[in-house]
């Protein structure tokens, strides 16, 4: 890599010299003046300074245009003539540039970095606040709840210890859930950890997805619809089992007045194309931009304290399928109710 | 009390999980064992011999994989149902390979670990297969006559190709525990067989679409993705 920038940088740099060189030429004949010849390859010094990685080339270029300048352009002709003082002069001037041109870029491209990392920092610290504020609801039930149950054992009736106990369970369910997916975005987000992608079966992915989503929400039933061919897909299938199962849940838990709950798998060309679709109310307008994004973008936590609404579920959605090299899209449907789709690529 | 109810030795560094699988057990008429660590897991196992193991992976002195190569090792063949808070499919299929014979990933609800403690114990009775005294295999309303290689679904024939008809049997005979893609390969094509992966699940795909299954609803075949197959009792 090292090697690469290196011959990269050199290349710059003998080209633009060259190509000044001839310019200058170009310009003494046009011109008639010498005035402009010093002053081009100070720009070509500033530019390849610039340019290039540290200030190796950059001293390079103002010393071989100092002795171009030297050779080619004063008396005597054709000829070095290294002791004058106006070539000292000039030589120092254009190392000055260099060296000076070269320290900047470099400070300028530091400052970049820090910024990058700021910012890359800033949406660590927004996840975490969100995390940690929605972490904090589920706990204060699960912990209030079993205090109650602890220190009135004796006078909460039956059915009231039921109720409270059904509530944790609920609460804990939702916090494995949270977790999951925090778990699934950190590996992810740590860029080195490579996907574990194996050819899966695309209707036994379905069917674990069925499962799963049948044990937390019993009462809704899914329509699927996929091909009836054996369809083999190359992926991370625990990742993409969570996506499905992220969409689906974000259906039950927010498309008010839902009804009908349709998972349906297309191909076209190499991709296969998911689409799940509900006949809910479908997303506000405000929303729906930044459906994918919003859990990392909220600078406030709701001020009422409620569960955030469109969860971590759909970023973590959206990081998966980026990673797998495929395309997430959320839309209402013209017939009501809203519909999130992705793309994968087929085997090869 | 009875003095026949089912021992099961559950080995757990975590105190809490430890107390909570002891007490589902218990209540569902289980004589309960417990050890912290895999030392003490295998001397407990010596002296006790128990019905079934639920297995931590994650043991203070040794990995939970060195207990199941200790267990077979010595060809017990006692079911060993692996408590896994790893979700990594690998590590899954390693234990299994090793010849546990479930798991069940942390965290984990009562039903689920019950429906697996029953599956895996009424694996031991029938002593690894579920061959009744007339040579047939049943399972709800599938019936394989093992004589007369015929599959039957209420009554009615499926007809199978020699290759799907001998992976069927394969899972039916380990009823209850997971196959992994590698073994049933192995077993049903032979260890020098390359064919991979892509063969075998062509195969179950069309296996399952004759027996009547789809995704969501199997009622005989159970996949455990990226990781194999098993057949079941109970779905849960």
């Amino acid at each position: 890599m090292k090697l690469q920038l290196n011959i990269k940088d050199a290349l710059f740099t003998i080209i633009t010299l060259l190509l000044l060189l001839f310019l200058n030429i170009w310009m003494q004949d046009m011109f008639d003046t010498k005035t402009l010849i010093p002053m081009i390859f100070v720009l070509g010094v500033f530019l390849i300074s610039l340019k290039t990685q540290g200030y190796f080339w950059g001293i390079t270029a103002s010393l071989l245009s100092v002795l171009a300048v030297n050779y080619a352009f004063t008396y005597p002709y054709y000829a070095f003539d290294l002791i004058s003082p106006e070539c000292v002069a000039s030589a120092l001037v254009m190392l000055i540039v260099a060296i000076l041109t070269g320290t900047l870029t470099t400070q300028i491209k530091h400052q970049e970095k820090i910024k990058a990392e700021t910012e890359k920092e800033h949406m660590r610290a927004n996840l975490l606040r969100a995390v940690s504020h929605d972490l904090r609801t589920p706990l204060t039930t699960i912990y209030g709840s079993c205090s109650a149950v602890m220190e009135n054992y004796d006078s909460l009736s039956k059915e009231q210890q039921l109720k409270l106990l059904g509530e944790m369970q609920k609460d804990s369910e939702w916090l494995i859930r949270m977790v999951e997916n925090l778990l699934s975005v950190t590996r992810i987000d740590d860029g080195k950890v490579q996907l574990t992608k194996s050819p899966t079966v695309l209707e036994e992915l379905i069917d674990a997805v069925l499962i799963k989503f049948r044990k937390r929400c019993p009462n809704q039933t899914v329509e699927v619809e996929i091909p009836e061919e054996f369809i083999s897909i190359p992926m991370d299938a625990m990742l993409i089992e969570q996506v499905l199962i992220n969409i689906l849940e974000n259906a039950v838990d927010h498309a008010t007045g839902m009804t009908e709950l349709k998972l349906s798998v297309t191909t076209k060309d190499s991709f296969a194309l998911f689409c799940i679709s509900d006949n809910g109310c479908g997303i506000s307008a405000d929303r729906i931009d930044k459906i994918f994004t919003g859990y990392f973008d909220r600078d406030t936590s709701p001020a009422d304290g409620s569960r955030s609404n469109m969860g971590i579920g759909l970023t973590v959605c959206a990081a998966i399928i980026k990673a797998h090299g495929g395309e997430i899209h959320a839309y209402n449907n013209s017939s009501g109710g809203a519909s999130f789709s992705f793309s994968l690529k087929l085997e090869s | 009390m009875n003095n026949n109810r089912y021992k099961i030795l559950v080995i757990e560094d975590e105190n809490n999980i430890r107390s909570f699988a002891k007490a589902i057990l218990e209540a569902n008429d289980y004589q309960v064992l417990t050890a912290e660590t895999c030392g003490n897991g295998i001397m407990m196992f010596s002296s006790h011999r128990p019905d079934l193991v639920l297995l931590d992976l994650g043991l203070p002195d040794k990995d939970g994989l060195e207990f199941i190569r200790f267990l077979r090792d010595r060809q017990e063949v006692v079911p060993i149902l692996v408590l896994s808070a790893r979700t990594n499919e690998a590590d899954k299929i390693e234990a299994l390979d090793l010849g546990a014979n479930d798991y069940i990933t942390k965290p984990f609800g009562t039903g689920e670990l019950l429906a697996r403690v029953r599956a895996a114990l009424r694996v031991s009775r029938y002593n690894g297969s579920m061959l009744a005294s007339d040579g047939k295999f049943t399972l709800h309303d599938l019936v394989i006559d093992y004589d007369r290689r015929i599959i039957t679904i209420a009554g009615e024939e499926i007809k199978l190709t020699q290759t799907e008809y001998n992976i069927l049997v394969l899972l039916a005979r380990h009823t209850g525990k997971v196959l992994t893609y590698a073994t049933i390969i192995r077993e049903v094509w032979g260890p020098s067989d390359d064919g991979g992966v892509k063969k075998l699940q062509v195969n179950m795909a069309n296996l399952r679409k004759k027996l009547g299954e789809k995704p969501g609803d199997n009622r005989y075949i159970i996949n455990e993705l990226g990781v194999g197959y098993r057949i079941c009792e109970e779905t849960h």
